[in-house]
């Protein structure tokens, strides 16, 4: 399958449920777009914080899917939904500012076991580019890992209770 | 100023009060308040006034009083707690009094975001039964909230407003008991088009013996139109119009449903005249003033007696 | 928890818009709370601020920081070394954390970037009631448990006023109607005449009173 000749840059959040071999999978891709594509895995597309969308697009892909696994399917029962909601958060942020919405795009599988990844993401390439590329020149780039790391260090709102700094203080 | 309320002298003497509702204008001509009055006048007992009702700036109650009161009307002055302190309420009290009005109505209000200045800060600094209590204080110990005495007392007859189709519907009558002890001598109810329900709650209001303690007025507001009929059904709080009232209007032709709203408030002030302890009727025919004299004819309720 | 919510992203840029360097400055207790002043709330209105300033070709340089409590100096102190290097902070606390920051940078400018609105409780996720207004003067005890002065609409002592609807307020048909809910608390408690007397007006003399209020106490001062 022909790969975007477009010029855009990519970035894919997914459910790695979606996939078992994904890391296998997914390098024929980084192969031939190199810098304009970064697959990010996973463990459950609940995972996925607005903040996440909001970096990858400001690290310079002019797109970004989050594609999880189909309704009611969710190994962790709620985690599609609240994929959906945190990119509806993020496309309201950029909207705010003037930027299309549909930068950001929530997918779900239609059916587990979902074809590879490379299947879904070459699909989803080979559509007409329906955003332009980015009203600004040099496309800075972090390395893909450098997002994820921070990722850790997020607390989960909803998942569980926020974790704030444990530091005991009195005043006296 | 010898003055006397005529409403409390016709509910002392036994008579069946007739109290009409009149609405100040939105602007500072004081001849449009004398010509409502001398529409009700002879009609009526007393005159209420509203204050800035539903939060709406209009010419104050207790202007427009002083206007009726020339002209030779009873007015009631009614009193909000929402757009003035205790100051402003206690003062308002001594000028009213000053003034010659005799008669006060003591409400909480409706809430500013209904009228037409949403962005004023509510007062409410006092709610309509702690203003029921101070006016008594003023009146019968000279005395403001705080201890201080007055040199001289307010003579005001004091009433409060009930509302017997509203929720918790057993919690109304023990509301009322809590208004008539805190000093409510006669009280108006909102408009009654549910007569069982209102029947139901004056039973209530008989077994705690309250009708002996406060001359009680029922609401009339004769209907113009079924669409009138609707819209208060729906949006205006605490109101209750069964679907039998809204079906008789509705259908009945347009151009004969202002007779019929006439005549459907006229059976009501009949009906209300065979409950033994209702003492009077309270008109509320806002912005409809001159269909007061009609109604009151024809409930059988003109002329006024003589006090 | 206090609550607050973020400004409109174009009363935000407008305060900001002469600055090349901000220090945007989150707090970790009632607005991390509230979802609108944490540590993630920062970092997103961080990347905004970014993403707009790229598309709009202006140069925006930003650090994120999130104070434990904007409020209290022992936690502001920490920006000692740190503030002098930006032209303005935007700080994501509440008013008071707001306030506080400036007396101890008074000659930096702090930005407010939220709109502080209430007392409140966390009702269920992403849902904040305001259920305190800092009377001074806590009447809980004779109202069930129910403040009439913060949700009742007209702060009545001597409620209901006969204008709701379905038990809601008549103002908003979201809005319980407090009254109704003292009342039938009291009633199947069995207490409902502890409402018989009149309760008399509120001193608001404890809320008011003479300006801002403050509470000293001499046996935590130093």
């Amino acid at each position: 399958m022909n790969t975007k000749k477009d010029g855009l840059s990519y970035a894919f959040f997914f459910c790695q449920q979606l996939d078992a071999a994904q890391d296998l999978n997914r390098r024929s891709l980084e192969k031939e777009l190199g810098p304009r594509i970064r697959f990010f895995p996973l463990p459950c597309s609940g995972r996925i914080e607005s903040l996440h969308l909001m970096r990858a697009l400001e690290t310079g892909a002019d797109k970004v899917y989050v594609i999880a696994c189909p309704e009611r399917a969710c190994r962790h029962r709620e985690g599609n939904t609240r994929a959906r909601k945190r990119v509806a958060f993020a496309q309201r942020l950029i909207a705010e500012i003037g930027l299309d919405p549909d930068r950001f795009e929530f997918l779900v599988a239609s059916a587990l076991p979902s074809p590879s990844i490379d299947k879904v993401a070459r699909e989803l390439l080979a559509r007409e580019s329906q955003v332009d590329p980015l009203p600004w020149g040099n496309k800075e780039r972090e390395a893909p890992k450098e997002i994820l790391r921070k990722e850790k260090r997020d607390d989960y709102r909803g998942e569980k209770a926020p974790r704030r700094n444990q530091r005991e203080h009195r005043l006296l | 100023m010898n003055l006397e309320s005529r409403l409390k002298m016709v509910l002392s003497a036994g008579h069946f009060a007739v109290t009409a509702e009149c609405g100040p204008p939105k602007g500072a001509d004081p001849d449009l308040i004398r010509k409502k009055g001398n529409l009700l006048k002879g009609f009526v007992d007393s005159v209420n006034v509203t204050d800035n009702q539903t939060g709406v700036v209009r010419l104050c109650s207790l202007a427009a009083c002083a206007l009726l009161r020339e002209e030779g009307l009873d007015p009631v002055l009614q009193m909000v707690t929402r757009d003035r302190n205790r100051i402003a309420l206690q003062s308002d009290v001594l000028g009213a009094a000053a003034l010659g009005i005799r008669n006060i109505l003591c409400l909480s209000g409706d809430h500013q975001s209904f009228g037409n200045q949403t962005d004023a800060k509510g007062v409410f600094d006092l709610d309509s039964i702690q203003l029921v209590q101070v006016v008594r204080e003023m009146r019968d110990s000279r005395r403001l909230l705080g201890g201080e005495e007055l040199s001289q007392g307010p003579d005001l007859f004091i009433g409060a407003a009930a509302n017997p189709f509203a929720d918790p519907f057993f919690y109304r009558v023990l509301r009322l008991r809590k208004k008539v002890s805190a000093g409510a001598e006669f009280i108006q109810t909102q408009c009654i088009y549910n007569l069982p329900k209102f029947k139901e709650w004056m039973g209530q209001v008989r077994d705690r013996g309250l009708d002996q303690k406060a001359y009680i007025l029922g609401g009339v507001t004769p209907l113009k139109s079924a669409r009138m009929a609707e819209y208060m059904a729906q949006n205006v709080a605490g109101m209750d119009i069964p679907d039998e009232v809204i079906n008789r209007m509705k259908s009945t032709p347009p151009k004969q449903q202002r007779a019929e709203g006439l005549k459907i408030g006229v059976e009501t002030i009949q009906a209300l005249r065979q409950i033994e302890g209702v003492r009077g009727v309270h008109i509320m025919a806002i912005e409809w003033e001159e269909v007061v004299p009609e109604l009151v004819k024809e409930a059988g309720l003109w002329p006024r007696p003589e006090i | 928890m206090i609550t607050a919510e973020r400004k409109p992203l174009a009363e935000i840029k407008e305060s900001i818009a002469s600055y090349k360097k901000l220090l945007i400055l989150g707090c970790g207790s009632c607005v991390a709370e509230c979802a609108s002043g944490g540590e993630k709330e920062t970092a997103l209105l961080a990347s905004q601020l970014r993403i707009d300033a790229k598309k709009e070709g202006r140069t925006l340089e930003t650090k994120e920081m999130t104070l434990d409590r904007q409020c209290v100096y022992e936690f502001i102190d920490q920006l000692a070394g740190v503030i002098g290097e930006y032209d303005a902070v935007l700080s994501l606390g509440c008013g008071a954390g707001v306030q506080a920051v400036a007396e101890v940078f008074p000659r930096a400018h702090i930005v407010p970037a939220l709109n502080t609105t209430f007392i409140g409780q966390t009702k269920q996720a992403g849902l904040w009631l305001e259920n305190c207004r800092g009377c001074g003067d806590c009447k809980l005890d004779f109202f069930a448990d129910v403040c009439p002065v913060t949700r009742c609409s007209k702060g009545l002592f001597n409620g209901p006023c006969g204008g709701s609807k379905n038990e809601k307020c008549e103002v908003d048909p979201d809005t319980p109607c407090a009254w109704q809910l003292i009342v039938t608390r009291l009633e199947e408690r069995g207490k409902l005449d502890s409402l018989e007397k009149v309760h008399p007006p509120a001193r608001w003399s404890k809320k008011e009173g003479k300006g801002p209020r403050k509470i000293a106490r001499e046996d935590q001062r130093t």
